[in-house]
């Protein structure tokens, strides 16, 4: 049998961060994260925001991307999201402010406040282990 | 001779705008290039979202999302007006007004509604401060390069202003841009979304169509990702209204600066033919004086 590997898109409305071929992915899904091989059966998913992992010819490659959906179709993973970058290029000093902006909202419990929490944990989660 | 010198200079000022409406014309050249890439992306992205959708719609029974409930009275309109900060663009700024002004009167003429004026670009601003309308919001950081992170906020507040029923239809006036050849002035609705906004926008192209064989699995559910992907395909659009409008601004400054430096370039052809003209003719006149001159003393 041919050697199966994925096909690894991130498209984001700007352009496309990833295109390259993978031997696995891990995305993380709104409840925790998810692992795709060669092989798996066709899905489609709703994400939240954290790390999305690559591994391929020996490197893992991390990302952070910021909720979105994700396709798997055949050999192809395509994720959709708003906003993607790879984890090393995350200012860090702009991540520590953004979570301190968010935990002083500690009390605001509305949508908006709810998910720039989120947010601002994951990305300080990504940029944390990126740096390990 | 005065008449030399003033065509003299007149024409070394005409050779420096030449020059600069060149630059003008090479860096709008360049940034169309870049702009209409980063439509191409955007692009990608909606074909992609069109495809999501199809592959679900196929499973959801029926769409019913709030985003697509269209109100059977129109109380509160927005209209969103994308023009340029800067001008020296031929005609793109006054097409865009016409068609606003003109969507504005529509709507004044209906009983009962409100219409909520937003502008982006500067040359929208002076041109509604000076019909005396007023703007809710105004927007000047959309250059040549619109972020969607930019475009994000703005689309959040329409989506729940729509839902929470402050808002009835959201249009945007912009210039659409169908070629390299072809832009227009338009106003489009974007909310209520029509089913067929989901797709890809370029027509003539096959609808995404499902792939029958495909039996996905779905997280959570396909009915609720359906609903969430609506409110990602309205961002995606109005994020490329603002991508369109970009785009079409660069190519008519393009156009209007090269026919700028063709003018330039004419005239300095028709300022060198007169200042060697009249340079003849004030030799001629010298050698005149001189023989008649001569003449005069034998």
């Amino acid at each position: 049998m041919a050697d199966k590997r994925l096909q690894c898109i991130v498209v984001t409305p700007e352009r496309t961060v990833v295109d390259e071929a993978v031997d696995f992915v891990a995305v993380p899904l709104y409840d925790g994260e998810l692992g795709v091989l060669p092989g798996r059966a066709p899905l489609i998913a709703r994400m939240g925001c954290g790390e999305l992992r690559t591994h391929g010819g020996g490197q893992t490659r991390r990302y952070y991307v910021d909720g979105g959906f994700v396709q798997v179709r055949g050999q192809a993973v395509t994720v959709l999201t708003p906003r993607a970058s790879k984890a090393a290029e995350i200012d860090p000093h702009k991540v520590d402010e953004n979570l301190a902006t968010a935990l002083a909202q500690a009390g605001n419990n509305s949508d908006a406040a709810l998910a720039a929490r989120s947010r601002a944990t994951a990305q300080k989660r990504v940029a944390a282990r990126a740096s390990q | 001779m005065a008449k030399l010198r003033e065509l003299v200079n007149r024409r070394k000022a005409v050779r420096n705008i030449a020059k600069i409406t060149r630059t003008m014309e090479l860096i709008a050249t360049a940034r169309f290039k870049k702009a209409l890439d980063r439509a191409i992306e955007a692009d990608a992205f909606t074909r992609k979202i069109a495809e999501l959708a199809a592959d679900l719609s196929a499973s959801a029974t029926t769409i019913t999302h709030p985003l697509m409930s269209s109100r059977a009275e129109v109380k509160s309109s927005v209209l969103l007006v994308i023009a340029g900060n800067r001008g020296l663009c031929g005609g793109y700024n006054g097409g865009i007004m016409r068609v606003a002004v003109h969507r504005l009167r529509e709507l004044a003429e209906q009983p009962g509604l409100t219409t909520h004026l937003e502008l982006s670009g500067k040359r929208a601003m002076q041109f509604f401060r000076y019909q005396g309308y007023t703007a809710e919001h105004t927007y000047t950081q959309f250059e040549d390069k619109p972020q969607f992170d930019g475009v994000d906020p703005i689309a959040t507040r329409y989506i729940e202003g729509f839902i929470a029923g402050r808002y009835d239809r959201v249009e945007v006036a912009y210039q659409k841009f169908l070629s390299a050849s072809r832009q227009t002035p338009v106003v489009e609705t974007l909310l209520p979304l029509a089913s067929h906004q989901v797709e890809t926008r370029k027509p003539g192209q096959v609808e995404a169509t499902p792939s029958q064989n495909v039996e996905y699995e779905y997280l959570p559910d396909a009915a609720s990702i359906l609903a969430e992907i609506l409110p990602v395909a309205f961002k995606v659009r109005l994020f490329k209204c603002f991508l369109d409008a970009a785009v079409s601004e660069q190519i008519a400054r393009r156009v209007a600066m090269k026919a700028a430096t063709d003018n330039a370039n004419d005239l300095i052809k028709s300022i060198s033919q007169s200042y060697n003209r009249a340079r003849q003719a004030q030799i001629t006149k010298e050698l005149a004086e001189i023989i008649g001159g001569a003449a005069a003393v034998e």
